[in-house]
């Protein structure tokens, strides 16, 4: 259902809904919500690192419970249920079906959601969003650790019944006529990323249940004490998550599928090239998780096999970039906000995973690992591409949820600011890697170059903080009182709102869904 | 630009060369350990040089790409697809 | 759509490839010659604890929160810990390996300038780990 909050519908209504719509506008506000407490929680990080010393944060022990849990919440509670959120509003419109294929089980998987971010956010662990035994079996403090590891089991199964949803409905409740080659790259993107969600995330809920018996003491699976190996789990862990980050990205990079065709006045240039690269990702991402773990002590053998399967990954991602550029080309682009997010996402893309290719080859984890290069490098990822990508589908999106337009002045504003503000935070977390600062420390020495390299950080991050805040204001300000949009063409780019596959909203004449 | 990439490629396999002769020729006496600082950054920057390379490459044609097709372009013209109104 | 063959995409796949074929080719060979450990390279024991490390050395001297080596000796650390998963770094001399309870993880180097380097701990391991350091001292042959 769309935001309406000048005639709102009765709470419960949303609440008990099971309609596509609705259960995505939940996801959305959710996923939002979380977004906004989870980079809070970094600004107050950035703030204790401004210099050496104690600043903001009385000790060590608060400081890891605050990294764990920003950490947590922004890939569990924001990116994870943003996609979600924006794959309801859109996946049964785009295969033209009447909702998703299980609507109940829909609504169910959703409302796993709050509970779950309650356990986390009430426990506070400190454990690192890994959990790594054995730290996290002998000596983490409970009960956070066990409200998160509950936590986290009830988010897993939450994302596994969203993912049957979207396989079932795009693969069987397809209308007719519509060939899977012929289908949007968007949904083709919903369908790989809930694929390998499928195959990767029930070795993480094995391993979750096996650290929580571990930590019970009835299981030594983990434990060297009890003949276990810590390192059992840095693989099951990393099999899972390393395909995840792709479970992350691909939503995002669908968002952009959308965005570049329909603001550059032209088709994407080859849809055929979207489809095999989505596959081809989800395929490889599973050869490549160990990259993760070259400090653990592997044979040369192991660490090169991940090498190259590390490697094999990226052709695939550097279609989706030639994709865009191809699309771009020869179009008439209109440079409202979303695509200036979509195109700065590319950009920040394009230098993840340019580090990324660096991180792979083996001799350089030795300089890098744990450091900050790595955090750099992956923020790129979560920020740079998928941030920006969400946050451009948002403002994409805005009229199609609430029927009016947010202020594009300040969309504009918010996109330099975080851009300018991303650079300075991540690029330089590279070099401050490089350096040799360690990532998870509450405090450094004055090293000179640390500390004048941690001061620019900071900076960066107060600048990604006041764009947010203006994120926030043009989000609440505009669904109340923006100026309604012509729900035909809100961005005036000359086509429809999108085509081919144009739903009616109760914001259009004549109201009524599709 | 197809001439700069494959400069760099070329310029890179040659460098590997030295460092495969360098191994052959390490010993295991004291004073001729082969020094891992050396080996690990000289690593990274011959992969720096191809990604910043590459880098440039890059951001330079989304750079050139968003400056040319933007509406606002004295050159623009409209798309094929703008008659129809479907893309 | 999808069926045209366009060779501007494959020309540029294939310098991608090309080009990671040689980063993989370059790190292969680097982490090669980087792992032969010199014969007789002297051993030292490392043990990483919650939130200190502690040093053994061949001829059973032990050294806790600094390390005493000598320039241009060659040195085979032996890692393990006594709890959970640290990481022994040496920034400068860039040696980095995990110490895993229940495991011993050997890494080798020869350090060639004098001088006090740092050692870190590159593993979160608690309420300390921010400040699990030590010191490598590095002097000249029979100082």
């Amino acid at each position: 259902m769309v935001l309406e909050l000048h005639k709102p519908r009765p709470i419960w209504q949303i609440m008990f809904s099971t309609h596509h719509t609705d259960v995505g506008l939940l996801y959305l506000i959710t996923s939002l919500a979380f977004m906004f407490m989870g980079g809070a929680l970094a600004l107050i990080l950035r703030l204790e690192l401004f210099a050496p010393g104690t600043q903001v944060i009385a000790d060590s022990m608060t400081y890891n419970r605050i990294f764990t849990v920003h950490g947590t919440t922004l890939i569990f509670l924001f990116i994870l249920p943003s996609a979600s959120a924006f794959g309801n509003y859109l996946v049964p419109i785009m295969v033209r079906f009447k909702d998703m294929a299980y609507p109940k089980l829909n609504a169910i998987a959703f409302w796993m959601i709050p509970p779950a971010g309650a356990l986390i956010w009430l426990g506070f662990a400190d454990f690192t969003w890994y959990a790594y035994p054995t730290y996290s079996v002998i000596s983490a403090p409970g009960p956070a650790a066990d409200m998160w590891i509950f936590g986290l089991k009830i988010l897993g199964v939450s994302s596994i019944l969203g993912s049957i949803n979207f396989v079932v409905t795009i693969m069987k409740c397809k209308h007719p006529d519509l060939p899977l080659s012929k289908m949007p790259l968007l949904a083709w993107a919903y369908l790989t990323s809930s694929l390998i969600t499928l195959v990767a995330v029930p070795t993480f809920a094995a391993a979750l249940l096996m650290l929580l018996t571990d930590r019970l003491g009835a299981s030594g699976f983990f434990n060297p004490t009890m003949g276990g190996d810590p390192i059992a789990y840095q693989h099951l862990f990393w099999f899972t998550f390393h395909p995840e980050v792709y479970i992350l990205v691909i939503p995002a990079i669908g968002f952009m599928y959308e965005i570049f065709p329909r603001f550059s006045r032209k088709p994407i240039f080859s849809h055929g090239s979207g489809v095999t690269a989505f596959v081809l990702l989800a395929l490889v991402g599973f050869a490549s998780w160990a990259h993760h773990m070259y400090a653990t002590g592997m044979s040369f053998t192991e660490k090169t096999v991940f090498m190259v399967g590390t490697l094999a990954a990226v052709p695939a991602s550097a279609m989706h970039t030639f994709n865009f550029l191809a699309t771009m080309w020869g179009g008439r682009i209109k440079f409202a906000t979303p695509i200036m997010w979509a195109v700065g996402g590319i950009a920040l893309f394009f230098s993840a995973g340019a580090g990324g290719v660096v991180n792979s080859a083996m001799p350089l984890d030795f300089i890098t690992h744990d450091s900050y290069w790595v955090v750099g490098h992956f923020h790129l990822f979560v920020m740079g591409t998928i941030l920006f990508g969400t946050v451009a589908f948002v403002y994409y999106m805005f009229p199609y949820v609430t029927g009016r337009m947010y202020n594009e002045m300040w969309g504009k504003i918010h996109f330099i600011l975080a851009f300018i503000g991303t650079v300075m935070v991540f690029f330089t977390q590279h070099i401050l890697g490089l350096f040799g600062m360690p990532r998870r420390i509450y405090d450094y020495p004055p090293v000179p170059e640390w500390v004048q390299m941690n001061i620019i950080i900071t900076v960066g991050a107060m600048i990604i903080g006041i764009s947010m805040a203006i994120f926030l204001g043009n989000l609440i300000y505009s669904s109340a009182k923006g100026k309604p949009a012509d729900m035909d063409d809100p961005f005036g780019l000359g086509g429809k709102y999108y085509f081919p596959y144009q739903a009616k909203t109760p914001h259009t004449e004549g109201g009524g869904y599709h | 630009m197809k001439a700069i990439i494959g400069l760099g490629i070329v310029s890179g396999l040659l460098l590997i060369l030295p460092a495969v002769r360098y191994v052959l020729a390490a010993g295991d006496e004291p004073g001729e350990y082969l020094d891992r600082r050396v080996e690990i950054w000289g690593l990274f920057y011959r992969l720096m040089i191809v990604a910043f390379t590459i880098g440039t490459v890059v951001s330079g044609t989304i750079v050139w790409l968003v400056l040319r097709f933007r509406e606002s372009n004295p050159k623009a013209k409209p798309t094929s697809y703008e008659d129809s109104g479907t893309w | 759509m999808s069926g045209h063959s366009s060779w501007p995409e494959w020309v540029y796949i294939g310098v991608v490839v090309a080009l990671l074929c040689y980063v993989g080719a370059e790190a292969w060979n680097i982490e090669r010659i980087i792992e032969h450990v010199p014969a007789d390279a002297e051993i030292i024991k490392v043990t990483g604890q919650q939130w200190l490390w502690t040093f053994e050395h061949e001829d059973g001297t032990k050294e806790i929160g600094e390390l005493h080596v000598e320039k241009g000796k060659a040195y085979k650390f032996e890692i393990t810990s006594k709890d959970v998963i640290h990481s022994f770094n040496i920034h400068d001399y860039v040696v980095l390996l995990d110490a895993v309870p229940g495991r011993v993880n050997t890494v080798w180097f020869s350090p060639t300038d004098a001088g006090e380097f740092p050692i870190q701990c590159r593993e979160y391991c608690g309420l300390i780990h921010y400040n699990m350091r030590a010191t490598l001292f590095v002097e000249d042959k029979g100082a």
